[in-house]
């Protein structure tokens, strides 16, 4: 035990430098616990080898050279398990504001969504807005992305005790209808140190609804269609009824047509060259074309029907 | 007892302070938009603006200015680039428009312009911010524009007359072979 105890404190020793800069560096204090419990694992596990062996112990990714680096990675490493995603930066107050449509958790697929993001940065040190991302995410897990739509590049700087707003527009598409979406809108930004923060100014459910039209061309024609279709019926049931009383009723009122026969109507025979009319002037029965009334009405009855 | 009194003050007015964040302040967002669809040189051009107050008390002596439309650039026409509010209630918002018409041609990036408040009438400390900016846009040379917009009625007129020929030719064909038979009298 005494060897163990010998050895865990001359570690200790070449550590310390490393873990005081992890204390220092604030943000990633509460990790640092985390970070002793493997490096204290590891070298339980190992007490044959060297000091210097500890590298091997991590299991992927390390190539460091330094002692320094390489007592770094396995915290980072536990850090990378915990939390990868950027944090908001507390000097900086970011909000949203719905321009379109407002004060409603229902969006319209097909028409635009229009929102603006306050920024404020309430520190002493500048921040530079690099982008702003939209996603539609499943609603149960908010981590499975189901549409990105494009990052919004803006790269603006902004001053201590100043403000900036950022316009966005997207427009849902209409094959999202109906189903609601996790609406998930982010803001990076970075400071003068190159410190990457990720501020998410609206992470809630949201629906995507048919949008209400109104007359359009195609309900106009779908009404017209059925109106016509009924007046077709009308006309079938009138035609029925009709055709329905004349059986019935009509037998006997129809009377008998009688053939008359050509009466003397009024013939031009202004065409006729002078002679034939001159002969027919002269004999009204022995015209060229002529003969019984019957045997002109069989010649004509062909043509006249 | 001193000190505990002392210390009731300063938690006091720390969680005044604190309060006074949350419900009274103002905040104003500010959106700065170019409502044409193409930018011509030498047509106008519209800008607008619109503010926001999302806070919780009104914001005092609103001022915007909009240094992005040059004199060398930019020519304006209505409106000015400069506009103040002397207040504006907490959920509300005001408009403002300014049309301008550019002097030349080519891509413009079109920045945001500033606007400064402050929360109370004792005017202690402005805050200042900036509105969105529209970014980077393109303006068209007007004989393009002109080019593909604009009614031609002139080419129409020449297209016209170039027309005539092709149809004037069958037309008097028609015509001299047709007077031939008005005039000759009907046969006897």
């Amino acid at each position: 035990m005494k060897t163990f105890l010998g050895r865990f404190i001359l570690l200790l020793l070449l550590v310390l430098p490393t873990t005081v800069m992890i204390f220092e560096s604030g943000a990633s204090g509460k990790f640092v616990a985390l970070g002793d419990d493997s490096m204290e694992g590891e070298i339980d596990g190992e007490d044959d080898d060297d000091e210097g062996v500890v590298e091997t112990d991590d299991a992927t990714g390390d190539d460091g050279e330094q002692a320094v680096t390489e007592t770094e990675k396995p915290e980072k490493e536990e850090e990378e398990e915990v939390d990868t995603s950027l944090k908001p930066s507390q000097d900086v107050d970011a909000t949203i504001l719905f321009t379109k449509p407002v004060n409603t958790n229902d969006l319209p697929s097909g028409k635009p969504v229009r929102f603006l993001v306050g920024f404020k940065n309430n520190g002493e040190k500048d921040f530079t807005v690099s982008s702003l991302e939209t996603s539609f995410r499943y609603p149960q897990d908010y981590s499975f992305f189901i549409q990105n739509f494009t990052t919004a590049v803006y790269n603006q700087l902004v001053e201590p005790n100043k403000e900036a707003t950022f316009e966005y527009g997207f427009t849902p598409s209409e094959a999202f209808n109906s189903r609601p979406f996790g609406l998930s809108i982010l803001l990076n930004y970075k400071d003068n140190d190159g410190n990457e923060y990720q501020s998410a100014v609206f992470n809630e459910t949201i629906n995507v609804v048919e949008p209400d039209e109104g007359l359009d061309g195609e309900t106009f024609f779908l009404y017209l269609f059925l109106v016509a279709i009924v007046v077709l019926l009308g006309i079938g049931a009138q035609q029925l009824l009709t055709t329905f009383g004349k059986k019935h009723l009509g037998k006997g009122k129809a009377a008998p047509k009688v053939e008359m026969g050509t009466q003397k109507t009024d013939v031009d025979y202004s065409w006729l060259p002078q002679e034939t009319l001159q002969e027919i002037n002269k004999s009204p029965k022995g015209s060229p074309r002529g003969g019984s009334p019957r045997k002109r009405k069989s010649k004509r009855g062909s043509g006249e029907e | 007892m001193k000190i505990i009194s002392v210390l009731l003050v300063l938690v006091a007015s720390c969680l005044s302070g604190y309060m006074a964040d949350d419900e009274g302040e103002p905040r104003l967002l500010a959106s700065k938009n170019i409502l044409n669809q193409y930018l011509v040189e030498n047509k106008d051009l519209t800008v607008e603006y619109k503010i926001f107050n999302i806070g919780g008390s009104a914001a005092q002596n609103v001022r915007l200015e909009d240094a992005g439309f040059p004199e060398a650039d930019f020519q304006l026409v209505a409106g000015n680039v400069q506009a103040t509010w002397e207040r504006i209630a907490p959920n509300t918002n005001v408009s403002h428009s300014v049309i301008v018409r550019p002097v030349s041609s080519g891509y413009y990036n079109f920045t945001a312009a500033e606007i400064s408040y402050s929360a109370g009438a004792d005017a202690k400390k402005r805050q200042v911010g900036y509105t969105s900016s529209p970014g980077e846009g393109g303006i068209v040379n007007f004989k393009e524009f002109n080019r593909r917009f604009s009614p031609h009625v002139v080419d129409w007129c020449v297209f016209a007359i170039m027309t005539l020929p092709s149809l004037g030719i069958p037309f008097l064909l028609w015509w001299s072979s047709k007077s031939k038979y008005d005039s000759k009298p009907k046969r006897s």
